[in-house]
């Protein structure tokens, strides 16, 4: 930057960033693969003027001024271009001379990155850290009062009911009329939430999905998830896989009249529909996939014509109250596949989540309610959605399972819970949190992006540039130059390594309750919390 | 002592507690006893701990119901014989005693066991054999087992031999019961019966020995023959019917079994969806793995070699477009002669004005300037404007043009009209073409002979009409039709004065100037002059000369003199005073309507002059007192052009830059590279496009300043001793040096100097070793290569 040029407002000092380089020039070798990689250009080669002034000793002649020139790695100011800490040239130095450094005070980025007037938008999830899921300690443990189950030794079950389970009133009524059931699936209550087909690569989404597979056919774990908002490729529907798969409808309808097509051929019916209400990540927003991410392949999936931005908005646009919104469309989805597959809505967590729980327990056909908490990842959003909008998960669904408890259908209208689940690693632990507050199973995003692909999001605004296509682990972009970089069968591994091992720390965690062959739901006199208030809130114990 | 103690478990008809009865055997063993027979009522532990008999045998047998634990923490030289069947967890923790159980044993049995021998005549009941260690320093422990075991047989069991030979067994296919083996870590299991399944994480089968089976058939003799069961050998020796299991190693546990990835995709998920997978169908794209580094078509971002592409900023703010870094290349060239001619294709005047009456705006845009460093001296270069040969003056055209005034813009006009071959006449009253350069600029700004020199060197080249009188409407309009196009440049003649009574004391610049110059001025000794800028200086400079004593110069706001002109009041000892509102002028001097009175002698106006556009017909439209015009200054006459003051009040070299430019249009007009174009509509003044300063638009914009380097250079400095300092010190801004620089940094060694013809050349980029790194870029002090996104894929 020029010392002399006036600045403007906007201009910012390496100080001001959120993320300064540490550049060590003893070990770098300038072979440009920091500057070749870096997916914001951050990085540029920097000539250097070095003024060195000669002064001889006893000042027996005149100084002398010698300047000489040498290069370096230099990191850019500008807004748009500033470090977002990913690392990626940490990654690529052969002499570990580069790495991002986090600030030490809170950057001034921040306030300038509404650049005409347009609010920041991101990936990733909420800037902050704090989990009261964290905070839950597993206080019952059983050695001598229960039979205390050995995780490593017994045989455990760990599956969950997905679907509208009737009472034992109308289960046996159904059964003597021959009349008929609502569709249940028995899965494993660790799902993989709705990430769409464009907001995640081509690479990632089939290791993903190829990784679900492997669970199923090889180590007989019924794991599923869910496509998000971005159709569904047309060879998935039309094989046997499909019945792993959770297909969502929302309010951009993408991709749906490839899935009316391939019913006709489909070998398996899916899982269960999600209808997409609300997100956690950005509550009461819609989502936008901009025209540039939108290539020939997800614009064939999705159905419409390259290059054109496509908006979810908020809201379904042919609904307008809860009861005919919930009704009707759990209705069609319902019809579509011969009422066999389960439907339920997903909504962010709310002060509503009550009203539209009591809704679907007056509907017999509603299969369940997933509820996404503010904790919950996004592909696009804008900043202050992210880290404002939404309500936890932990009270939500507790209030929701304490609702259904009150009015006798805790068994009958399961819960899936989302948002946040593992965000600081403890995946076991926050998902059977969640399950003991009441939650029939979760949903994660964010956690397998990070443990099968890598992902270096974090909740310190590291990286989070899913929204551009930029994604240095290929994860988010649609660019075969960037997601070529994730090779699918590698996702598929560790996808399967992260549920081998959560299920390994699952068993850790209910073994001592007693529990192996139902999950213990609801089970909360097994939680505890060093905070009086959060007890009281949560209704469990406090401990401290 | 009695060879047999017979211990009762009753007395009195009531069970012995297991502490009494404990007691009671302890006692006996202490006193000799060495073969005791219990009758046992349920009691505990019993025959374990009998340590006190040191290395003599022990022999025990129970009649009746032994209780749990029977035989634990039993120990070497205890042999208990228990007749009928034994509780839970037999043999528990023992540490050495040879158990024979004739019945069943129940859960338990041999649970943690790390010495000694268990031999039981039935089955055993679940989580038999369990947690069992081996220790180096002992035999190792041993369970007979005649019938079958009960569920999860062996779990973590972690040495000894386990000998189950499914007699009488419920089901051959479960002779070790429900998930057997889990945990386990060391030890041997033979078996009899079908295969079974073992905890395939912990255990695996292997194959009977010959020794194994040698050892399994002697020792099956001995187990048969203490159950009174020799004849069951022939049943049970058959080698094919018996298995064995053994724990794994840490090595075989940590070999996975699953099936690899890759070969779950290639058979499983590629077999049920298609060739190229999930999408595969949709599209041919190469999805296949790829590194983070990469070249050729997969980088991200690509070099380009931008040469010429952008017009070096001295250039872009030279109103006369003169290339002026080109000229500096010429130099670092050695080719200084040429360097100088370039000059007069763009400008007639290269050392009067380039070389001292020009501010020089081309050294005021130098990129240098951002790094405060000294621009390059372009007023040097300027006077040696002085030697510049004209060029060859073909004379191809048939088109005549009139120029109405024979100022600097008229004369850049005709000068340029001349050199594209065109017949120009300059129309003009004076006797010798020249304007205000000849008339009004003082002799201290420039030297006289070289000012002479340039004016006579287009005088030669240029045809002047002297006009006996001032130019009348009948007169334009007789021109109109006699040629082709007609460029006005009469410039602004009339004066501009105040509306304040005793104007007429007042003496106009030009006036005062021309005078000056003519060697017939006069002026007081108190001068005033009435407006601060640049012409007001000169009038300030010109007083000094002529002798004034007091130099006061007014305006209405900061005065906008700068530079020489300035600088040279000064030096004249020139007052400046701000703001000042004249009232009147008196014979005392200026009034203000402050009530102040400047004593004045002399005093001279100078707050500009405005054209005199009276001699032009209507349908030439004018505004606020200047000719209309487009961005080729073309008027609403379209054969009709106006350059100079008539346009807008400017400086020397943007007269001279609007003369190039109409110059330029009438050529490419007559040329048909131009139409003619309706012009009438035209209601402003348009921004000038730099495209007309360039005319074989390569360079459509200026280089961005960002894109130079200035680390190369001395910020200390102080100035240029040479031209060819100069040149080397310049940047050269969007066209390349021939530095080498960026075929020395770049990191793959991809970058490459091609020659080509006519002593051109190109640097090239080998795609297939380039990273787009960007470091060419970076280090580019010219700002040539830059980095730019690569064509899409997928």
């Amino acid at each position: 930057m020029s010392a002399v040029a006036a600045i403007t407002p906007s201009q910012l000092s390496l100080k001001d960033l959120p993320w300064q380089i540490r550049w060590d020039k003893d070990r770098c070798t300038l072979c440009g693969q920091c500057a070749a990689v870096c997916p914001m250009q951050t990085l540029e080669l920097g000539t250097f003027r070095k003024r060195i002034v000669k002064v001889p000793a006893g000042l027996k002649s005149k100084p002398e001024n010698e300047h000489t020139v040498y290069y370096g790695i230099r990191q850019r100011t500008a807004p748009h271009q500033a470090c977002i800490g990913c690392a990626t040239c940490t990654m690529v130095c052969p002499n570990d001379a580069i790495m991002p450094m986090h600030s030490d005070e809170k950057d001034k980025l921040r306030m300038h990155v509404n650049l005409g007037g347009q609010p920041r938008t991101r990936g990733g999830r909420r800037n902050d850290s704090g989990s009261v899921l964290d905070q839950i300690k597993f206080i019952r443990i059983s050695m001598l009062t229960d039979p205390a189950l050995d995780s490593g030794r017994h045989e455990f079950d760990l599956r969950t009911l997905i679907g509208r389970i009737q009472s034992p009133a109308e289960g046996l009524a159904t059964f003597k009329e021959q009349g008929w059931a609502p569709a249940v699936r028995e899965i494993y209550p660790l799902m993989i939430g709705s990430m769409s087909f464009g907001a995640l690569s081509p690479n990632m989404w089939e290791g993903l999905q190829m990784g679900v597979a492997y669970l199923n056919e090889e180590l007989n774990m019924p794991v599923r998830m869910c496509t998000g908002e971005g159709g569904c490729p047309p060879r998935l529907l039309r094989s046997r896989f499909l019945k792993y798969v959770i297909l969502q409808i929302a309010s951009g309808y993408f991709g749906w009249d490839e899935i009316i097509h391939a019913i006709p051929h489909m070998k398996e019916d899916p899982c269960a529909i999600e209808i997409k209400y609300g997100q956690g990540a950005k509550p009461g927003d819609g989502g936008l996939l901009m025209w540039h991410k939108v290539n020939k392949l997800i614009a064939a999936i999705r159905g419409v014509p390259p290059g054109v931005s496509l908006p979810s908005p908020p809201t379904h646009q042919t609904q307008y109250s809860i009861e005919e919104s919930v009704a009707k469309m759990i209705q069609s989805m319902s019809m579509a596949w011969g009422f066999r597959v389960p439907v339920y809505p997903k909504i962010s967590a709310t002060t509503t989540t009550n009203a539209v729980l009591n809704n679907l327990c007056r509907n017999p056909y509603a299969a369940g309610l997933a509820v996404d908490g503010e904790d919950g990842g996004t592909g696009a959003a804008y900043n202050v959605s992210m880290n404002h909008m939404g309500s936890p998960i932990a009270s939500n669904i507790r209030d929701a399972y304490l609702t259904l408890c009150k009015i006798g259908k805790q068994n009958e209208v399961p819960l899936i819970a989302g948002g946040g689940i593992g965000k600081n690693g403890n995946l076991a632990a926050n998902a059977a949190a969640l399950i003991m507050l009441g939650a029939s199973a979760v949903q994660i995003g964010k956690y397998a992006m990070q443990a099968a692909a890598g992902c270096v999001g974090s909740e310190s605004d590291r990286c989070n540039v899913c929204n551009i296509g930029v994604c240095p682990k290929g994860i988010t972009s649609q660019d075969p130059r960037v997601y070529r970089r994730l090779d699918p069968e590698k996702v598929a591994e560790r996808l399967v390594d992260l549920y081998v091992s959560f299920d390994t720390e699952l068993k850790k965690i209910v073994a001592p309750l007693g529990r192996s062959t139902s999950l213990p739901i609801g089970m909360s006199d097994a939680l505890g919390i060093a905070d009086k208030d959060a007890a009281d809130r949560l209704a469990i114990k406090y401990v401290v | 002592m009695q060879n047999n103690t017979f211990i009762a478990g009753k007395e009195n008809g009531v069970r012995l507690e297991s502490r009494i009865l404990e007691e009671r055997i302890q006692d006996a063993v202490r006193q000799g006893a060495r073969e005791l027979t219990i009758e046992a009522c349920g009691q505990h532990c019993l025959g374990g701990r009998l340590w006190m008999a040191k290395e003599e045998p022990i022999h025990v047998t129970i009649t009746g119901a032994p209780g749990q634990r029977m035989a634990s923490l039993g120990v070497p030289g205890t042999f208990i014989e228990v007749m009928g069947p034994a509780s839970d967890d037999t043999g528990w923790l023992n540490a050495g005693a040879e158990v024979v159980v004739h019945g069943n044993a129940g859960n338990g049995t041999c649970n943690a066991m790390a010495q000694g021998k268990v031999f039981v005549g039935g089955d055993v009941g679940s989580r038999s054999m369990t947690m069992t260690k081996q220790n180096p320093r002992f035999p190792a422990p041993e369970l007979w087992v005649l019938g079958q075991t009960g569920d999860y047989f062996a779990e973590f069991m972690a040495g000894g031999v386990a000998v189950v030979c499914g007699v009488d067994a419920i089901d051959q296919a479960c002779t070790l019961g429900y998930r057997p083996c889990v945990g386990m870590v060391g030890g041997r299991i033979f078996y009899r019966g079908q295969e079974q399944t073992v905890s395939a994480a912990d255990a695996i089968h292997a194959p009977i020995t010959d020794d194994d089976w040698t050892w399994l058939t002697e020792n099956l003799k001995q187990f048969l023959n203490k159950l009174g069961k020799d004849d069951l050998l022939a049943t049970l020796a058959v080698r094919e019917e018996w298995h064995l299991a053994r724990a794994k190693t840490p090595h075989e546990k940590i070999t996975r079994k699953r099936k690899s990835m890759s070969e779950f995709h290639a058979k499983v998920w590629d077999m049920e969806l298609g060739r190229g997978g999930l999408v595969g169908d949709l599209t041919s794209v190469d999805r296949s793995p790829i590194g983070l580094i990469t070249t050729g078509e997969l980088r991200r971002n690509v070099p380009v070699w931008e040469n010429c592409k952008y017009m070096p900023p001295c250039q872009a703010s030279c109103p006369s477009g003169i290339p002026v870094q080109k000229r500096w290349q010429l130099i670092r060239e050695g080719r200084l002669a040429e360097a100088v001619d370039l000059s007069l294709e763009f400008t007639p005047f290269p050392a009067t004005v380039c070389g001292y009456l020009c501010p020089n705006l081309c050294m005021e845009g130098c990129t240098r300037g951002l790094g405060s460093l000294k621009p390059v001296d372009a007023k040097m270069l300027g006077k040696e404007g002085i030697n510049a040969h004209p060029p060859m003056l073909p004379l191809s055209s048939d088109k005549k043009v009139a120029v109405i005034g024979g100022g600097p813009a008229g004369i850049s006009v005709a000068w340029q009209l001349r050199l594209k071959g065109h017949k120009a006449s300059v129309f003009d009253m004076d006797e010798k073409l020249g304007g205000k350069l000849q008339a009004s600029i003082p002799a201290n700004r420039i030297p006289p002979e070289v000012l002479a020199a340039e004016l006579d060197r287009a005088r030669e080249v240029i045809p002047h009409v002297r006009l006996e009188k001032k130019l009348t409407r009948e007169d334009f309009e007789a021109i109109r039709k006699d040629y082709d196009f007609i460029v006005l440049a009469t410039g602004a003649q009339r004066p501009r004065t105040l509306p304040v009574p005793g104007n007429e004391r007042l003496v106009t610049a030009l006036d005062f100037l021309k005078a000056a110059k003519h060697g017939d001025g006069k002026v007081g000794e108190r001068v005033v002059v009435i407006g601060a800028g640049n012409v007001g200086c000169d009038v300030a400079t010109e007083a000094a000369r002529l002798g004034a004593k007091s130099l006061t110069l007014i305006d209405v706001q900061k005065p906008a003199s700068f530079g020489k002109e300035r600088e040279e009041a000064e030096k004249a000892g020139a007052q400046f005073m701000w703001p000042c509102f004249t009232k009147e002028i008196t014979a005392e001097g200026v009034v203000l309507t402050d009530g102040r009175l400047l004593p004045a002698d002399t005093v001279v106006i100078s707050i500009g002059d405005t054209p005199d556009l009276e001699a032009f017909p209507e349908n030439i439209a004018r505004e606020r007192g200047f000719i209309t015009v487009n961005e080729v200054n073309q008027t609403t006459d379209p054969h009709v052009f106006a350059i100079g003051d008539l346009v807008k009040l400017g400086l020397l070299t943007q007269a001279i830059g609007d003369g190039r430019r109409a110059a330029q249009a009438i050529d490419d007009i007559v040329a048909g590279r131009r139409p003619l174009s309706v012009t009438a509509d035209m209601m402003e003044e348009l921004k000038t496009r730099i495209e007309y300063m360039d005319p074989g638009n390569h360079m459509s914009e200026t280089i961005d300043y960002s894109r130079m380097n200035l680390a190369y250079f001395d910020p200390r400095l102080g100035g240029f001793e040479s031209l060819d300092q100069c040149a080397e010190e310049c940047s050269s801004c969007g066209v390349c040096r021939d530095c080498g620089i960026c075929e020395a940094i770049c990191p793959r060694g991809a970058i490459s100097r091609q020659a080509l013809p006519d002593n051109e050349f190109a640097m090239v980029c080998d795609n297939e070793k380039c990273i787009g790194c960007g470091f060419c870029a970076g280090a580019c002090p010219c700002g040539i290569w830059t980095l730019i996104p690569n064509t899409p894929l997928g």
